[in-house]
């Protein structure tokens, strides 16, 4: 039974980023901009919370730190998200080439601000944000050692983005005009919606939520950043094909690929997975090779929003 | 009928937006790096500028030497774009065709060392060919939208070699490859003299020979017609009944060697270069993104843009002189790859038709006199530098452009 | 009588093409005002001004004698000015509901609140009597119910102009009296209505007075009663138009495409789109299927010449098997295809104009050796399509086909088309979007491949050129034949009810 609960906190680790990144990419996509810079805007979210860390962790420690490094992750993202908000909305060029200037910006540029300021390119930080056990609730039969013990509180934000972002994509009107922006833009403009600032909105919620997703990635697996997120922006970005634009499918999706990420990186820890003859390497692959097994099959029904990567003119008619 | 014409040369206003992505790009380096270090900062930045030339003959070696990869993987990318597919799968493909050249070069000692380095060039394309036709296979068959198989791809092929170089050519002390015999190292025939490198190689010969078949096979032949058909539009091509399955396939298939090729030119040069068993992917792939764009997809273009970079690349080099980071070049390249994503923009601004779509008429009837200036209709804009309006004897208005 | 629209003077530039040139255009309160013009005339535009999608370089707007500018669709909006857009504006996986108070909906703190919006849709509903069901999605719906959406869109806000842009493109004949009646049922309530329409049978049927616009400019206005079609036709396209078309006596000769039993499902639906199909193109003959839009002609076509995959069934061509062929083979055998789409399927719109030409043929040996295309060979066969149909483009032969009219460009198609001297031309819509004179153009080519023995099978949704282009009609109403009629012998009401479905043929009753 250990083995479980070990797998499910792993789990936890691979699969919570991965979930709000997705999430992110849902919003931007649902309102029309195809977005895959989320890799490099989790570098970025990434860098400033870490470096936040490194900088503040003197002075500060525990889940205030990290909270306050969460915000500072989340802006960073929102500023960097601007950029291809910029191009895609108001210069309508082309959001796959916009997203990998990202994508490429991002790494070298926490690259060279670490070893410009501090010499080396890993940013180190302390690790005192590891909750052994919730008080009360991680007493609970099952559900205790599952969500309450190993974690951290990134977790928890985690999931209430999920919560959050369901109730905000089917029961608000913002929720409803961004999703009629993505898929019929000439719609909502007929009806007084600005879809610009729609699709802005949409961007830079992606950004807030990748920045986060950057800083979930490195806290739990890691005592440093090393401007890198071991391409898990790709991931989501299949997380979210995978969820079909969904909110609830995207929320099984993630954690599927995290379970897969899980047996990759903690096979050692499983007594019977150890003994068998299977290199780390493969190990390593599962979870792409099961990417692309997924999209295979899942790709001729696709629900994609029908106007995403459509660059919106006002004036075609 | 009096004519109006346009910018005639279509390939001179995409140079043009090119230039401004370029100085747009170098001016942000600029920045960054007086922000950084504002006293050695213009010197700097001449380095940068300067690139290979710093060093006379040698540096020149220098940048070619970095250019041959990128070119290669730059054709890779470009080729599958005028197809219609984002090959951003460039990197995997590099480094399945340097394992596999690596492999042949070390263990395949029954090839006559003549033909020795051949051989594994072409084992380099064949397994870039097989891992870049995962992908077109996907989406041929399955729809499978190819960037996220292509980055699939990318992770899985960097650890399959990682795996298999372990098993086969490891060097356990410094966690490379072993070395490749000496008759696998591409011959240099007198290049490295006349560069004062013993990096440059034959390869370049070849990549220009790369070149020139590409652009053959896009502008003169009726395979590189289908395959642009399909690019622009995949149910005219259906309609027409090219076999899009198939132009979909061959398209990556090509890519794909051509990027194995460029693993194969890089790691056979003899400059001391070994793949790494480490959970990194080849840059140079990415790298070939820049080249492709920047060279807006054109054989040509990509073969300058691949040396341009890769002279910035030597300048990057350089500066660690200064105590600069070599990231920088990146920073710039991913900047000058930003603004060429509206380099259409740049173009119109240029142009001066900034105007919003026009009206569809079909005002052009057999018999009668007048006919209003015909425009198409379009939810995008007309080539930019195409635009000429036809008129009858009666109509006075005409179009002012640049 | 006042004016509840006044549009005076209005010009509205497009970069250097005028497309509304001095423009005046009135309405009275509680009337049914037609817009009459041909495509490209101004109709559309003149409307998107008075939308606010636009704003016009000179002139002004008085609504209920108030000076106003509109700027967007906002400012129509709170000036009770509601459109009914040609091409709906509809989210396919919303629900009615949503669709019809998205921008106006009714919130609590940002959450949405349905119930009341519910209730009030449902009370208009029942007020104009305009039948809809509030939960149903609207890719699910039929494009009656879809229209009346958009009706109820512009009534839950409070419209009072209503502008309908060709509102009766999409209907069934029974659809089109039921919309009749609901627009005169909104004139009764005192609401003010623009109809934009090129058709004049129509424009009888339900209008008060019509504006005539032809080439961006204002030609007059009538009073709908008191004026004829021919008068009406002759304003619109200033000069009078021979409405039937010359056809040699011809008696058709033996089939030479055979359709057996055709059944064809799309990828999701459990009806077949095209229901056991079977019928004969003979030779000398323009078959023409006749139908309202969505009713399986598409994919019929699309199922013939291999676009899309055929469930079961047989197609001979010239006494030859075909079904399980390629496309390229047929293409070579003699099948021309003329499509519905001219920019998705018949041109590939970056390339240019000589490229285009030889689309069909770039294979054939008299345009490649060995793999390598004869520029020279291209070049010349464009130049002489050019000159033989008298295209008309910026550069000719190296025009990017997208600078082209829509007009050139569909004369580009059917040149190639008919050039290759093929035994069958499949034209679906040929004259969709074009003008008389082009249609005019297009109609006289189809006659003379007729008049050659070739055969013609036509797909067409304009009533006119189904009863004045063909030889013999087959009517298709959900996927299936029910009639085979002689356009000599029938009328167009009759027609109408066939494509209804409300009658068929005897032969073809349903089991």
């Amino acid at each position: 039974m250990n083995t479980v609960y070990f797998i499910a906190q792993q789990t936890m680790y691979f699969a919570i980023p991965l979930l709000i990144v997705a999430l992110g990419g849902m919003f931007s996509e649902r309102s029309g901009i195809v977005n895959i810079a989320l890799e490099g805007i989790m570098v970025v979210g990434a860098f400033a919370g870490i470096g936040f860390i490194n900088i503040f962790q003197k002075t500060m420690s525990g889940q205030s730190l990290l909270l306050l490094a969460v915000l500072v992750a989340a802006a960073a993202g929102a500023l960097f998200s601007l950029f291809h908000a910029f191009a895609a909305v108001n210069l309508k060029a082309d959001q796959t080439i916009s997203g990998t200037a990202l994508n490429m910006f991002a790494p070298a540029f926490a690259v060279y601000t670490a070893r410009m300021i501090q010499g080396v390119q890993q940013i180190q930080f302390k690790d005192t944000f590891y909750i052994s056990k919730v008080p009360f609730f991680g007493d609970i039969p099952v559900i205790g050692p599952i969500l309450f013990r190993n974690s951290y509180m990134t977790t928890y934000i985690g999931l209430a983005i999920a919560l959050i972002s369901y109730f905000v994509i089917n029961h608000t009107r913002f929720g409803l005009r961004l999703r009629a922006c993505g898929e019929h833009p000439q719609a909502a403009d007929s009806v007084g919606i600005n879809v610009y600032r729609i699709r802005y909105a949409g961007v830079i919620i992606s950004g807030i939520l990748a920045g986060i997703g950057g800083l979930t990635f490195v806290i739990p697996t890691s005592t440093n950043f090393n401007a890198t997120v071991a391409g898990y922006g790709f991931l989501a970005i299949a997380v979210l094909i995978f969820g079909q634009w969904r909110t609830k499918k995207i929320f099984f999706a993630a954690f599927f690929f995290g379970i897969m990420k899980t047996f990759a990186s903690a096979y050692s820890g499983i007594p019977f997975l150890k003994s068998l003859p299977i290199s780390n390497e493969i190990y390593k692959m599962i979870p792409y090779i099961a990417t692309l097994i997924v999209l295979t099959f899942s790709s001729k029904n696709s629900q994609a929003p029908r106007a995403e990567g459509i660059p919106y003119d006002k004036g075609s008619r | 009928m009096r004519r109006t014409k346009l910018l005639q040369v279509e390939g001179f206003t995409s140079f043009l937006s090119s230039l401004m992505a370029i100085a747009a790009g170098l001016l942000v380096g600029l920045i960054i790096l007086l922000i950084s270090n504002s006293k050695d900062a213009i010197p700097a930045f001449v380095t940068i500028l300067k690139g290979g030339f710093e060093d006379g003959a040698k540096g020149i070696g220098q940048v070619i030497y970095f250019a041959i990869p990128i070119i290669m993987t730059g054709l890779s990318v470009g080729f599958a774009f005028k197809t219609g597919l984002f090959n951003i799968g460039a990197s995997g493909q590099f480094t399945c065709g340097a394992f596999v050249a690596i492999y042949i070069g070390i263990k395949w000692t029954f090839v006559p060392p003549e033909i020795h380095w051949l051989v594994a060039l072409i084992g380099a394309m064949i397994a870039g060919a097989v891992w870049g036709s995962g992908p077109g296979l996907l989406k041929a068959f399955f729809n499978v939208n190819e960037v996220i198989t292509s980055i699939m791809m990318n992770y899985i092929g960097m650890y399959l070699v990682n795996m298999t170089i372990v098993k086969t050519v490891y060097d356990s002390l410094k966690n490379q490859t072993k070395p490749v015999l000496k008759s696998a190292i591409l011959p240099k025939a007198g290049l490295d003299k006349l560069f004062n490198t013993s990096n440059v190689n034959i390869g370049i010969i070849i990549v220009i020979l790369a070149v020139a078949i590409i652009y053959i096979i896009l502008q003169k032949t009726t395979f590189g017609y289908e395959l642009k058909a399909c690019g622009i539009n995949k149910e005219a091509s259906r309609y027409a009944g090219i076999n899009e399955k198939k132009s979909i396939i061959l398209s990556m298939v090509i890519a794909g060697a051509l990027s194995g090729l460029g693993g194969g030119l890089l790691y056979l040069s003899g400059s001391g270069k070994y793949l790494h068993v480490l959970d990194v992917l080849a840059p140079e792939g990415f790298s070939g993104i820049s080249v492709a764009l920047l060279g807006m997809s054109h054989p040509i273009g990509i073969f300058l843009s691949g040396l341009f970079i890769a002279h910035l690349e030597v300048g990057g080099f350089n500066i660690q002189l200064y105590n600069f980071v070599p990231e920088i070049i990146d920073m710039i390249v991913a900047v000058i790859i930003y603004c060429g994503a509206f380099a259409l923009l740049f173009k119109q601004i240029m142009i001066g038709i900034i105007r919003k779509p026009v009206v569809e008429i079909a005002a052009d009837s057999l018999n009668t006199v007048q006919t209003n200036p015909q425009i198409t209709a379009s939810t995008e804009y007309p080539a930019a530098d195409e635009v000429i309006i036809d008129t009858e004897e009666n109509e006075t208005e005409q179009r002012e452009e640049l | 009588m006042e004016y509840v629209i006044e549009m005076n003077n209005i010009t509205k530039i497009f970069g250097n093409f005028k497309a509304l040139d001095d423009v005046t255009f009135k309405v009275k309160k509680g009337e049914v005002h037609a817009l009459l013009g041909e495509n490209g005339a101004g109709k559309s535009t003149l409307m998107s001004v008075l939308f606010g999608l636009y704003q016009a370089e000179k002139g002004n707007i008085i609504i209920n004698g108030k000076p106003v500018k509109i700027n967007n669709p906002n400012d129509a909006n709170n000036l009770n000015i509601g459109m009914v857009h040609q091409h709906f504006k509809l989210v396919h996986n919303f629900t009615v509901l949503e669709s019809i108070i998205l921008g106006r909906e009714t919130v609590n703190m940002g959450i949405l609140k349905k119930d009341d919006a519910r209730k009030k849709v449902m009370d208009l509903s029942e007020r104009y009597k305009l039948k809809i069901n509030p939960d149903a999605y609207i890719s699910d719906i039929t494009v009656g119910m879809q229209q009346r959406v958009e009706i109820l869109k512009m009534l839950y806000s409070d419209s009072d102009i209503l502008i309908f842009d060709e509102p009766t493109a999409v209907l069934t004949p029974q659809e089109i009296e039921e919309l009749m009646k609901i627009m005169k049922e909104l004139v009764k309530e005192g609401k003010s209505i623009v109809f934009i329409s090129h058709k004049l049978n129509e424009i009888k049927e339900v209008a008060d007075r019509c504006t005539i616009l032809r080439k961006g400019k204002y030609i007059g206005t009538v009073n709908v009663d008191t004026t004829t079609k021919e008068q009406m036709s002759e304003m619109m396209v200033g000069r009078k138009i021979n409405f039937n078309i010359e056809k040699k006596d011809i008696k058709a000769g033996e089939a030479i495409l055979q359709v057996k039993n055709l059944v064809i499902k799309t990828k999701n639906s459990k009806k077949n789109v095209v229901n056991d199909v079977s019928f004969e193109v003979r030779k000398g003959e323009i078959l023409c299927i006749a139908g309202i839009d969505g009713n399986g002609q598409s994919e019929l076509i699309y199922g013939i010449t291999g676009l899309i995959p055929i469930n079961e069934g047989q197609i001979l061509f010239n006494g030859k098997d075909i079904t399980k062929e390629s496309i390229r083979k047929k293409s070579i055998d003699g099948l021309a295809h003329i499509p519905e789409d001219r920019h998705k399927h018949g041109l590939i719109l970056d390339f240019d104009l000589k490229e285009n030409s030889v689309l069909q043929t770039y294979f054939e040996p008299k345009f490649q050796n060995k793999g390598f295309i004869k520029f020279n060979a291209v070049r010349e066969y464009a130049k002489k399509l050019i000159k033989q149909y008298d295209i008309r483009s910026p550069k000719n032969e190296d025009s990017v086909v997208r600078n082209m009219s829509g007009g050139n460009q569909q004369k580009l198609i059917v040149a190639r088309e008919l050039d290759r001297n093929p035994d069958i031309v499949l034209a679906v819509q040929p004259t969709r979007g074009l003008d008389i004179g082009a249609t005019e153009y297009i109609h006289k080519q189809l006659v003379v491949q007729r008049d050659q023995g070739k055969a013609v099978l036509l797909v067409s949704l304009e009533l006119d050129e189904v009863m004045d282009v063909s030889d013999r009609i087959l009517v298709i109403y959900e996927g299936e034949i029910v009639g085979d009629l002689n356009p000599k012998e029938i009328t167009v009401k009759e027609l109408g009810l066939y494509m209804a479905g409300s009658k068929r043929s005897d032969e073809y009753e349903k089991n």
